[in-house]
C-alpha cells in the first residue's frame, strides 16, 4: 500500500531518532549498526521459523552465521553443513526425520529443510546445528489430514510490521497464547524505507538497516536480517508456523509488475533487477516454499474445514490508474492477479472440497467508495494513509482491486453464478481494521442486502495509520472519518482507522469469527493488547455481523 | 384432525378421514396392508424409529431465520446443521426427490430434469411417471424389511412419479390451478393423518408452497412480501407436525431430515436466454434439436442426421456459450445426467433464466436450475436420542445423501451398485 509517497517523505522534513543515537537519512549510524555487531559470533543469531504446514510436511529455516565475517548480504563466509532434527518431543527422544543442508554465502547463508513423511495433525519440535552449535528450539505443527473432520481452526492474522515505527509486541502477545495453529502474514512484514523515510508518525523507534532505502540484493537481505533478529518476531517464529505472502513493501511501495511507486529507474538502478533481488532475499529468508522467480500463490488445507489460498497480487499486476477517474480501471485488459492466478483462484473456490474458503488478499476487495462529508484535513488524511486523490462517491484507493474492478467482477461474478459458499477474504495493508460483505452489487446492496462473501482486514502491527497522520489523540478525530466511510459504504460494518495491533481467527464449522486486538503503545516494548471488537461470519451468511 | 371417518376398498385400500369441520384426506394403502390402529388406541413403539423426511421445496438456506421461521430456525439450532448442503444437477424438483430417495445420480435413476425430450415418443414432456424412476427407492426396499414408508407430495409430478412405491400414499389435492401443487397446509393435514393412522416408519413429504410462490409471482414487485408470506406459513405447517409428534408421544422416537430440493435465484425481464433467439439466425442448426427448458438449465437434444451431429453441436455449443447470461455448457456425462439428459447442457448466471423453446415460454422471474441455486437447507432434528444435538457439521450434504443416510440408520443393506451419495452418519449417536 502506499503510507508516503517518496515525495511527502522527503518533502515532511524533520524526523527524530528514538534514544540516544541519531541517524540521518544516507548515512551509516552506530545505532544502525549496533544490530549488525551484535550478531557476530552468534551462530543462530537470527532465530528458527516454520511454515506452509502440509498434512504430511512442514518446512524449516534458520540463517546460520558460520564465522563473524558472514554477516547478512556480505557474501561472505564458506560453504558450512547444517544439521536439521525433527522429533514427536521437546527432549529429542523420538525423532521423526533429520537430514543435514550444505548453505553459504550464495544463498546468504539462511537455510530450508523440508521433512516429509510426517503425522497429519501433529506438533513436532525441531532444531539445527552446525559447527558444533544447537540453535534454539522450535515448535511447530502439521495440517490436519485432508477431509478430516475439523472442530476448529485457530490462526494469528498480521500484517504490516514497521520496526522504525515501533515494537514487535504484537508478536510476543501471539505468541505468548499458545493455542494458533498457524500465522497468516499477509504482507508489509518488512519495509525498504530509509531511516527517517517512515516512522511512527515523527519519531524513529529504531532505526532500520541498512540507513538506506533497500534496492540491492544485499540491502534485501540485511534488512530481512534486522527484522529476524527482533526478539518479538523470532520468539512467534518459533513457536507457530507461518504462512506468507508478500505485499509491496517487501520490494518497493506500490510495486506492480513493471516497476513501483518508490522506485526511480535509472539512479536505483532497473525494477526487473531490483524486484529479483527483492524476491531473492524474500526466498532466502522467509519460511516459505518459494524459490526466487517461481511462484508464491499457493493452496493450503486444513481438514474439511478450511483452504487458505495465499495470493500474490504484485507480481503480475499491470501498472495502477494514473486517477481515480481513469477509464483504465475497469479495463479487462489490465490485471491484478494475472490470468494464471485468477484461473487458479476461481478453479479453487469452484473444486474446494473444505468448508470455508479463506483467500489471503494482500489487499482490499471490497469496494470503498469516498464519502462527501469529510473535512479537507481528513480527506488529506485518508489520502496520505491510503495513497490515493479523492473525488467524493469514487473509489478511494486503485492499488486496492478497486483499481482493477474487471478482475474484482469476475471473481464476484464467480462466486455468485456458482454459489460458492463460506468465501471470507482475509486482508491487510491498510492500516486499519475492517470488518465487511462484500456486495455481490454495491449499487442494489442497500436495498437488497445480497453478499457473496465478507472480508475481514487486520490493521497494521506498527505501521502508522489516521490518527498519527492527522496527529490527534487515538479514537477522537478518526470516529468522524470512520462513520462517514460506514455511512457511504453500508456494507462496511466496522472500521479502526487508529488502532495498531493483530487479529486472532477462530474458525469452526458454524462461524469464522474474528477478535481484533489492540496494543496500548506500539513504541513501548511493554506494550499490553487487548480485545477492542469481534465479528463473525456465520456459515453460509457471507455476512459479518457484530459480537458482544 | 377428527380421526378416520370411513375406509374405503379397491385395488388399493384407501382410507378417508375426516380433518377439520369439512376437509378429508384421502389416504391410499398397497394391497393387503393394514392400517394402524386408530389414534385414540396407538401405542407408539418406544424402539422403532420413525424417519420424516420433510422438503421445504425451493426454500434457500438464508431463508431460515430466528424471525421469519422461527420453527424451522429451532429444528436447525436444536439438530445437526449442515451449512455446506447443496442440491445437485439439474437443480431441479424431480430429479433432486429422485436422488433423496434412491441415493443415486440420474445416470443412474434415469431422472435428470423435471423436463426431457422423449425421443420415444418425440415429446418434451416432465418426468412424472413410475416408469421413467429405473432404480429402487427406500420406500420400496425398507419394505423387504418389514419395515412401512409412506409418501406425501404435494406436487402432481412427484406423486406421479413415485407412483405407489410407497407403503401409503396420499394424492395431492386440492391442487392449485396453474401450479398443480396441493397446498401445505392440506399437504400437513395428510402427513399428520398418515403418522395418525399408518404410522410408517418412513414418511417422504414435500411442501410446495415456498416454490410455487418463487416462481409465479410474474410481477416482480410483490416477490419479497408473497415469499415471506409462503415461508411463514410453511414455517406454521412445520411447527403443527412438531407439536403433533410432540402430543402423540412420538417425537422421542422421531428423527427428523430437513432439507430443500434446490433454492431459488430471480431474473428481471430482461435477462433472458432463448437458444431458440440465439439460434434465429441459424435456422439450419436450429431445425436440429430439440430444447428440454428448465428454467436455470437447458437441455438440448440433437435430432437431426448421425453424421452432422458432432459438427452441429460444436458449432451450437459455442453459439450458446457466447451469450452473456450463459455459465456453462457441458455434456450430460460431465454432470453425470445420463442420456436422458439429451446432448448439451446449458446452465445460466445468476440472476437469468431460460425461455424455450420460444423467448415468451418462460415468463417466470424465479427460476432455478442452474448452479447459483445450489446451496440448500439441510438438517437434521428430532426427538431421538440418536440425533446428536446443536452441532455444526462441516460434511458436504448433497440431496443424495438422503437415502444413504437414512438406510444406515434403518440398517438398509446398500444396494446393488452402491450408493452414490454419503451416509451423513457424524449427525447421530454411534
Amino acid at each position: 500500500m502506499t503510507s508516503l509517497s517518496r515525495r511527502e517523505l522527503f518533502s515532511a522534513g524533520v524526523f527524530v531518532v528514538a534514544g540516544a543515537a541519531a541517524a540521518t537519512v544516507g548515512g551509516e549510524s552506530a545505532e544502525a549498526a549496533a544490530p549488525q555487531a551484535a550478531l557476530l559470533g552468534t551462530t543462530f543469531a537470527h532465530g528458527v521459523a516454520s511454515g506452509d504446514p502440509l498434512p504430511d510436511g512442514i518446512l524449516l529455516w534458520t540463517r546460520v552465521t558460520p564465522v563473524k565475517t558472514a554477516v547478512p548480504g556480505s557474501g561472505l563466509g564458506a560453504d558450512v553443513t547444517v544439521t536439521w532434527e525433527l522429533a514427536e518431543d521437546s527432549g529429542f527422544r523420538r525423532v521423526a526425520a533429520k537430514g543435514t543442508v550444505v548453505t553459504g554465502a550464495a544463498r546468504d547463508h539462511t537455510v530450508k529443510a523440508a521433512p516429509g513423511g510426517l503425522r497429519a495433525g501433529t506438533s513436532y519440535w525441531y532444531r539445527f546445528s552446525s559447527g558444533g552449535v544447537t540453535s534454539p528450539v522450535g515448535r511447530t505443527k502439521t495440517a490436519p489430514a485432508a477431509g478430516k473432520a475439523l472442530d476448529r481452526l485457530r490462526l494469528g492474522v498480521v500484517s504490516c510490521a514497521n520496526l522504525q515505527a515501533g515494537y514487535f509486541t504484537a508478536y510476543r502477545h501471539l505468541a505468548d497464547r499458545g493455542d494458533l495453529d498457524v500465522v497468516l502474514h499477509l504482507g508489509d512484514y518488512l519495509y525498504e524505507y530509509g531511516v527517517g523515510e517512515y516512522q511512527a508518525r515523527d519519531v524513529v523507534v529504531r532505526p532500520h538497516d541498512p540507513t538506506t532505502e533497500m534496492t540491492t540484493l544485499e540491502h534485501y537481505r540485511r534488512r530481512h536480517a534486522q527484522y529476524k533478529t527482533d526478539v518479538d518476531l523470532q520468539a512467534l517464529h518459533a513457536v507457530v508456523p507461518f504462512i506468507v505472502t508478500w505485499d509491496d513493501h517487501e520490494s518497493a511501495n506500490d510495486a506492480w509488475s513493471g516497476g513501483a511507486e518508490n522506485h526511480t529507474e535509472g539512479s536505483e538502478g532497473t525494477w526487473n533487477v531490483r524486484k529479483a533481488a527483492s524476491k531473492q532475499a524474500y526466498a532466502e529468508w522467509m519460511p516459505v516454499r518459494y524459490d526466487a522467480g517461481g511462484q508464491l500463490y499457493r493452496r493450503f488445507s486444513f481438514g474439511d474445514l478450511a483452504s487458505v489460498s495465499m495470493l500474490d497480487l504484485r507480481s503480475y499486476r499491470s501498472q495502477q490508474a494514473s486517477t481515480i477517474v481513469s477509464p483504465q480501471i475497469s479495463s479487462p485488459e489490465r490485471t491484478l492477479t494475472g490470468a494464471a492466478q485468477m484461473n487458479w483462484l476461481l478453479d479453487g473456490l469452484t473444486q474446494a472440497d473444505t468448508q470455508w474458503k479463506l483467500i489471503g488478499n494482500p489487499v482490499m476487495i471490497a469496494p470503498v467508495r469516498f464519502p462527501s462529508t469529510l473535512s479537507t484535513a481528513e480527506i488529506g488524511g485518508v489520502q496520505t494513509l491510503l495513497g490515493s486523490t479523492t473525488i467524493d462517491g469514487v473509489p478511494y484507493n486503485v492499488d486496492q482491486w478497486d483499481g482493477y474492478t474487471a478482475d474484482r467482477s469476475r471473481v464476484i461474478s464467480h462466486l455468485r453464478d456458482n454459489a460458492i459458499t463460506d468465501a471470507v477474504f482475509l486482508t491487510g495493508d491498510i492500516h486499519s481494521g475492517w470488518a465487511c460483505d462484500v456486495p455481490a452489487d454495491p449499487l442494489t446492496y442497500p436495498s437488497t442486502g445480497t453478499s457473496v462473501a465478507a472480508e475481514l482486514v487486520c490493521t497494521s502491527i506498527t505501521s502508522d495509520n489516521l490518527d498519527d497522520i492527522l496527529g490527534v489523540p487515538p479514537r477522537s478525530g478518526s470516529i468522524a472519518v470512520e462513520d462517514a466511510f460506514k455511512a457511504a459504504n453500508p456494507h462496511v460494518k466496522y472500521l479502526d482507522f487508529d488502532s495498531h495491533g493483530f487479529s486472532v481467527l477462530d474458525v469452526t464449522p458454524a462461524a469464522v469469527r474474528m477478535d481484533w486486538y489492540v496494543l496500548s503503545d506500539r513504541t513501548s516494548p511493554t506494550s499490553t493488547s487487548s480485545r477492542s471488537v469481534s465479528y463473525q461470519v456465520a456459515a453460509g451468511t457471507h455476512k459479518v455481523t457484530a459480537l458482544a | 384432525m377428527n380421526g378416520p371417518a370411513s375406509i374405503a376398498a379397491d385395488r388399493r385400500q384407501f382410507l378417508k378421514i375426516a380433518v377439520g369441520a369439512s376437509a378429508t384426506v384421502v389416504l391410499s394403502a398397497a394391497p393387503g396392508t393394514a392400517w394402524a390402529k386408530p389414534p385414540s388406541i396407538a401405542v407408539p413403539s418406544a424402539a422403532r424409529t420413525r424417519v420424516y423426511v420433510l422438503v421445504v421445496d425451493g426454500c434457500r438456506p438464508d431463508e431460515i431465520t430466528a424471525q421469519l421461521t422461527p420453527r424451522l430456525h429451532a429444528l436447525r439450532r436444536q439438530g445437526v446443521n449442515f451449512p455446506t448442503a447443496r442440491s445437485l444437477p439439474v437443480m431441479e424438483t424431480i430429479p433432486n426427490h429422485v436422488m433423496m430417495m434412491t441415493g443415486v445420480r440420474p445416470d443412474r435413476s434415469g431422472v435428470p430434469a423435471n423436463s426431457i425430450y422423449d425421443r420415444a415418443e418425440a415429446v418434451v414432456r416432465d418426468l412424472d411417471r413410475p416408469s421413467d424412476l429405473r432404480f429402487p427407492t427406500l420406500l420400496e426396499r425398507l419394505q423387504e424389511k418389514n419395515l412401512t414408508t409412506g409418501s406425501v407430495l404435494s406436487k402432481e409430478y412427484l406423486f406421479g412419479i413415485f407412483g405407489e412405491r410407497a407403503t401409503y400414499r396420499w394424492e395431492p389435492g386440492p391442487l392449485v390451478p396453474l401450479t398443480n401443487h396441493a397446498p401445505d397446509r392440506f399437504t400437513m393435514d395428510a402427513l399428520i393423518a398418515m403418522v395418525t393412522t399408518a404410522d410408517p416408519d418412513l414418511i417422504f413429504a414435500n411442501f410446495g408452497d415456498i416454490d410455487r410462490v418463487g416462481h409465479s409471482d410474474e410481477t416482480g414487485t410483490s416477490i419479497k412480501a408473497a415469499r415471506a408470506a409462503a415461508l411463514g406459513s410453511s414455517d406454521f405447517q412445520i411447527g403443527r407436525f412438531v407439536d403433533h409428534l410432540v402430543s402423540a408421544a412420538l417425537w422421542e422416537n422421531s428423527v427428523l431430515v430437513v432439507l430443500a430440493d434446490h433454492s431459488m435465484d430471480w431474473s428481471i425481464p430482461s435477462n433472458v436466454i432463448s437458444v431458440d433467439l440465439i439460434l434465429r439466425d441459424h435456422p439450419a442448426l436450429r431445425e436440429q434439436i430439440v430444447i428440454g427448458q428448465n428454467g436455470g438449465a437447458d437441455l438440448l437434444y440433437w435430432v437431426g442426421s448421425v453424421a452432422g451431429r458432432t459438427a452441429g453441436l460444436a458449432e451450437i455449443r459455442a453459439l450458446v456459450a457466447a451469450h452473456e447470461g450463459v455459465l456453462s455448457v457441458s455434456v450430460p456425462a460431465a454432470l453425470r445426467l445420463g442420456a436422458e439428459a439429451g446432448d448439451l447442457v446449458a446452465f445460466c448466471r445468476a440472476g437469468w433464466r431460460f425461455s424455450d423453446p420460444t423467448i415468451a415460454s418462460n415468463p417466470i422471474p424465479g427460476n432455478h436450475g442452474h448452479p447459483t441455486t445450489e446451496p440448500i437447507p439441510f438438517f437434521i432434528s428430532g426427538g431421538s436420542p440418536r440425533v446428536r444435538r446443536e452441532i455444526t457439521l462441516s460434511d458436504p450434504a448433497r440431496t443424495v445423501d438422503v437415502a444413504p443416510t437414512i438406510g444406515a440408520l434403518l440398517g438398509l443393506p446398500v444396494p446393488a451398485g452402491g450408493y452414490d451419495g454419503t451416509a451423513r452418519s457424524a449427525a447421530f449417536t454411534t
